[in-house]
């Protein structure tokens, strides 16, 4: 397993919370929303995996996603869309604006931290 | 770990993000020796020195082949084992941040919005109504609908549930947590928010998000703690809040009376 520094952004904390507990093996950093997201990644360069939730306040995760393929983050970034909109068309949409994986809460721990755990390490750009 | 910017530590956390987490450990070192063992097995099954009595050679494979066999299963049962574990420790988990996040504060509109982060994230509930026992009279205010338009579900429409949904009359009147489906409701399930075993509202799932197709047996233990705990979580937020409104009461007095 590569050792992984996380950003995990969603608006709730009991979510927050659980990332937390969940990820006691890795460097978690959190975020609240879009804007504060991407405030965190400039300021820990070497987080390497997202989880991102994409109803947000201020700026959703899609938006967030988006930042990051414009600033071309997105080849040293996994992001893992976490999210309750599990349409086929919203799961295309996070697929396409570059998210590594796309789950719908509520999430089952385990398959999470396999999902994680089985990501390729990717390069920093 | 937590970065600075990031969340902060917190020992409670450590000690319940633990539970299981042993067990799970000493199953994942038990499993990895068992292969290890297998390998072994396997690697001598291949270099069987030709036995001098014909007999006794294919004797000691047979034995070898059984006992590569016994290891093959105890193999999967202790695979078998730590999924349970796994598992387990993750629903211990979400029990646990559940707990933690109801009784993290005393403000009545931080908690209300936990018992919906619980609903929506943990339970998969895409729309709901809590109802607390009104301050006056007889009904239930709607302290929180969610997901629901206007005219959709007009028992809750208002602010106020006076009666109508047999289930939900049912579960305000006994206190007995209930699951659909339930003749002329239109819920999923209704749970009530008891404290001292007095039943101070009830929170009712009318619609669950379409990936999640129903309630599963371990939502169960989740509908039963927030039974419990989200209703000693607002009451103690009343208690906060109305503990203030007095101080602040006498406060304002004891300025009054000092002319300032």
């Amino acid at each position: 397993m590569q050792p992984r520094k996380v950003l995990a952004v969603d608006d709730s904390k009991l979510v927050l919370k659980m990332y937390e507990v969940m990820l006691r093996d890795y460097a978690v950093v959190t975020a609240a929303d879009g804007v504060e997201a991407l405030t965190r990644l400039a300021e820990h360069p070497d987080v390497d995996l997202v989880l991102l939730d994409i109803n947000m306040p201020n700026m959703n995760g899609l938006e967030v996603l988006d930042t990051l393929h414009a600033q071309g983050r997105l080849p040293g970034l996994a992001v893992v869309v976490v999210t309750t909109e599990g349409g086929e068309g919203e799961v295309a949409r996070g697929l396409g604006a570059g998210a590594a994986a796309y789950i719908t809460k509520p999430f089952d721990g385990p398959n999470l931290l396999g999902l994680i755990s089985g990501l390729p390490a990717r390069s920093q750009s | 770990m937590s970065e600075p910017g990031g969340s902060q530590e917190n020992p409670r956390m450590d000690l319940a993000s633990g539970i299981g987490a042993e067990l799970v450990e000493e199953l994942r070192t038990t499993l990895e020796k068992a292969a290890a063992l297998l390998h072994v097995l396997e690697s001598n099954l291949q270099h069987v020195p030709p036995q001098p009595d014909g007999a006794s050679g294919e004797q000691r494979t047979t034995e070898l082949e059984k006992r590569l066999e016994r290891t093959e299963s105890d193999v999967a049962e202790l695979a078998s084992q730590l999924s349970v574990s796994e598992r387990q420790t993750s629903r211990l988990m979400n029990l646990y941040v559940a707990t933690y996040q109801l009784h993290a504060t005393l403000i009545g509109e931080e908690v209300e919005d936990t018992i919906a982060e619980i609903a929506v994230n943990l339970l998969g509930a895409e729309k709901f109504v809590l109802l607390l026992k009104a301050d006056e009279g007889a009904g239930h205010r709607v302290a929180l609908a969610r997901g629901i338009k206007p005219g959709e579900h007009p028992l809750y429409d208002g602010g106020v549930y006076a009666q109508g949904d047999p289930m939900v009359d049912a579960v305000l009147a006994d206190g007995v947590l209930r699951l659909g489906p339930f003749a002329g409701s239109p819920a999923l399930a209704a749970v009530p928010l008891k404290v001292q075993g007095e039943i101070v509202g009830a929170i009712v799932f009318l619609k669950l998000f379409d990936h999640k197709p129903s309630l599963r047996t371990e939502d169960r233990e989740l509908l039963d703690l927030l039974s419990a705990h989200a209703a000693s979580a607002l009451f103690a937020a009343q208690a906060f809040a109305t503990k203030e409104r007095r101080l602040r009461t006498l406060e304002s007095l004891v300025k009054l009376a000092r002319g300032e």
